[in-house]
């Protein structure tokens, strides 16, 4: 009889034997709760979706201006949860890349895995923090076109925001409204020191919740037009059309910045 | 032990053979039989540096071979790729493409006067030709427009595959007919060989002869200028050089980076496209506005990469600039606004980036930096010793 319950016992561990060697989970624990999230990134002008190319925008300073393109990279994106914890964007990539000539940036399917629960809000940083933001570490296009020279303080550009704006004699100039580090000179023009312009922004009304399986579409939203608008009235005219070497002009850019993005309905 | 007990601890080793079989069969599930490769080869493998970009355009279709490249290297300097067999309308690749100037013909060509190029009639190219040099890291379109490129409808002009048909039934450049020049290749003896090791079938056809010299195209490979060998702490700059990288990478020096790279870039093209300020008024019918169709693109041409670039003048789509000089000067004086120029020509306010002499000397010095003499003379690059045919 003894045998019999042994061969009984094999026979009724052959479906846990197969079923555990070829779907164990990697720490022998159950999966936690968690959901998925997607940011789906969009870019507006005064209310509706960005024309390009197209000398259609009035800025508030009274410019009159056109955008070509904007290319920015936001990173560390933060879900702070409703108790107090945070989740950092992290586990695959911390930084993302987004262009508007690049239709296949405006997605990001985040591979972290989200505890369930209640956020009250989703911060991240424009651009890339000081630690972070180290030459050479992108070498594929499109993102190691947006380095920013060794000579300037190297890394990537946070943003360039390229377009054109009509001047006081009506002439249709270029601008390139690039961020990255700024810089100190001297008085015969040399570099001296560096200014980490990196900004972190809270997006408002950003609070969600995410449930167990669920996937939630988090559209975030660049209001293309407070760049130049809040605190600081910036004027292209008073600035000109390069401003990567004017720390000034990059600092009230920056300033701006904080009320740049805003979150869409999430779902 | 009875044999009954005997039995059962037999059937119970049977089974416990069939658990393992099972659960084998269960994580390693293949119904398919191992396809059998119909020959061997050798894949190629290309050397990446420190700094450049890991994502190759190899397509999925054509991978890099040892075989394929040897092929791709004899055909590229053959001139009977035209179809032809006498020796005055022999033409091939290599008739404009010249290793010694970064594979481009170069303004003191003994044909090609003043560096502009023209077909086996003689009717001249619609533009000037662009060097083949370090083309594996292109992804964004091939001539001055982009016309070959990845989304183009046309499912055979979307990479340099296409180039070699397209090359050889042009009237500006071969002229000719891809039969001609399939059945010349195939009656050649050697070649069905040579295809049979690349591909495994002696059969030559357009695409089989298009992928073997693209092979050979993405190994052009420029990784070893001083500038390179700079970055790589092996070398020094000059002062005047080092003086010509720092207005390289300015805005409020000659701003070139944005469109030609840099530390961060070594391509040193963006390979994108740009109106740089040549003309207010655009009447070419090859434009970056021919392919997308967006009046945003007219009068805007690829940013050529600048290795190598003091061999392959004249400059432009044109080649209106005969100089670096004269280029240099352009971008310092001569930028003409419009509402299709580039926003990254932002000087265009001023006529240009006003560079001093002292300053486009230092430029200019540091662009010749940018020169790899072992691109130019590296002996896998050259016309083989002898053709198939030849031994």
């Amino acid at each position: 009889m003894k045998l019999m319950n042994l061969l009984m016992l094999i026979v009724l561990s052959i479906p846990v034997l197969f079923m555990s060697g070829c779907n164990k989970e990697p720490n022998g624990n159950e999966p936690e709760d968690t959901g998925k999230i997607k940011f789906e990134f969009s870019h507006y002008v005064d209310g509706q979706p960005l024309d390009t190319d197209t000398l259609k925008y009035v800025n508030a300073s009274g410019n009159h201006y056109l955008v070509t393109e904007i290319q920015y990279f936001i990173s560390d994106v933060t879900l702070h949860a409703h108790d107090g914890s945070k989740k950092v964007i992290d586990d695959w990539k911390d930084i993302h890349y987004v262009d508007t000539d690049l239709e296949e940036t405006w997605l990001w399917d985040v591979y972290d895995e989200i505890p369930a629960g209640l956020y009250n809000s989703i911060s991240f940083t424009v651009g890339i923090n000081e630690q972070k933001n180290q030459s050479l570490m992108f070498v594929d296009h499109p993102e190691s076109l947006m380095f920013w020279p060794e000579y300037l303080g190297g890394g990537y550009h946070y943003m360039k925001l390229n377009g054109k704006w009509m001047d006081p004699e009506q002439e249709l100039l270029p601008f390139d409204f690039h961020l990255g580090i700024g810089q100190i000179y001297d008085n015969e023009g040399h570099v001296t020191g560096f200014i980490q312009n990196y900004f972190e922004v809270t997006l408002p009304g950003s609070s969600f919740t995410i449930n167990k399986g669920e996937v939630v579409h988090i559209p975030i939203i660049m209001n293309v037009e407070n760049w130049f608008k809040n605190p600081h009235t910036y004027d292209h005219n008073t600035w000109g059309g390069d401003i990567m070497q004017h720390q000034d002009a990059m600092h009230l850019g920056c300033d701006n910045g904080h009320n740049v993005f805003s979150v869409g309905d999430i779902e | 032990m009875t044999t009954d007990n005997r039995q059962l601890i037999m059937n119970c080793y049977r089974l416990l053979l069939l658990i393992l079989v099972i659960f084998l069969a269960g994580c390693t599930k293949n119904d398919e039989p191992e396809p059998v490769p119909p020959h061997q080869t050798t894949p190629y493998e290309i050397e990446i540096p420190f700094g450049f970009p890991k994502n190759l355009n190899i397509p999925d279709d054509n991978p890099m071979t040892v075989e394929g490249v040897e092929l791709g290297r004899y055909l590229f300097y053959d001139g009977r790729m035209s179809g032809r067999s006498d020796p005055d309308s022999l033409m091939s690749c290599a008739t404009c493409h010249l290793q010694e100037k970064s594979f481009e013909c170069g303004i003191d060509h003994p044909v090609y006067e003043g560096g502009h190029p023209h077909g086996v009639t003689g009717i001249p190219t619609p533009h000037l030709m662009l060097p083949l040099i370090n083309l594996v890291w292109n992804h964004n379109g091939y001539l001055w427009n982009g016309f070959v490129n990845k989304d183009n409808p046309n499912p055979l002009c979307r990479n340099i595959e296409a180039l070699t048909y397209m090359g050889i039934i042009a009237p500006h450049e071969m002229n000719s007919d891809t039969n001609a020049a399939k059945d010349l290749i195939q009656n050649t003896p050697g070649y069905p060989e040579l295809f049979e090791k690349a591909f495994g079938t002696k059969e030559v056809n357009i695409d089989r002869m298009g992928k073997a010299i693209s092979q050979f195209i993405r190994t052009l490979i420029s990784t070893n200028s001083r500038f390179d060998r700079y970055m790589r702490g092996e070398v020094q700059l000059t002062p005047s050089e080092l003086n010509g990288f720092v207005l390289f990478t300015t805005e409020e020096g000659a701003d070139c980076f944005h469109c030609h790279g840099g530390f961060g870039n070594p391509l040193f093209t963006t390979h994108l496209f740009y109106n740089n300020g040549k003309d207010t008024i655009f009447t070419d019918s090859r434009d970056r506005y021919a392919v997308t169709g967006d009046p945003a693109d007219k009068g805007a041409y690829k940013a050529s990469t600048l290795r190598n670039i003091e061999l392959t003048g004249p400059y432009m789509h044109d080649g209106r600039f005969a100089t670096l000089d004269d280029v240099i000067d352009f971008y310092s004086h001569h930028i003409l606004n419009s509402v299709n120029i580039d926003p990254l020509m932002h000087h265009v306010a001023n006529g240009g980036t006003q560079l001093t002499d002292l300053e486009k000397a230092d430029l200019k010095a540091f662009i010749q930096s940018l020169r790899d003499d072992s691109f130019l003379t590296n002996p896998a690059f050259s016309r083989p010793d002898h053709f198939p045919d030849e031994n």
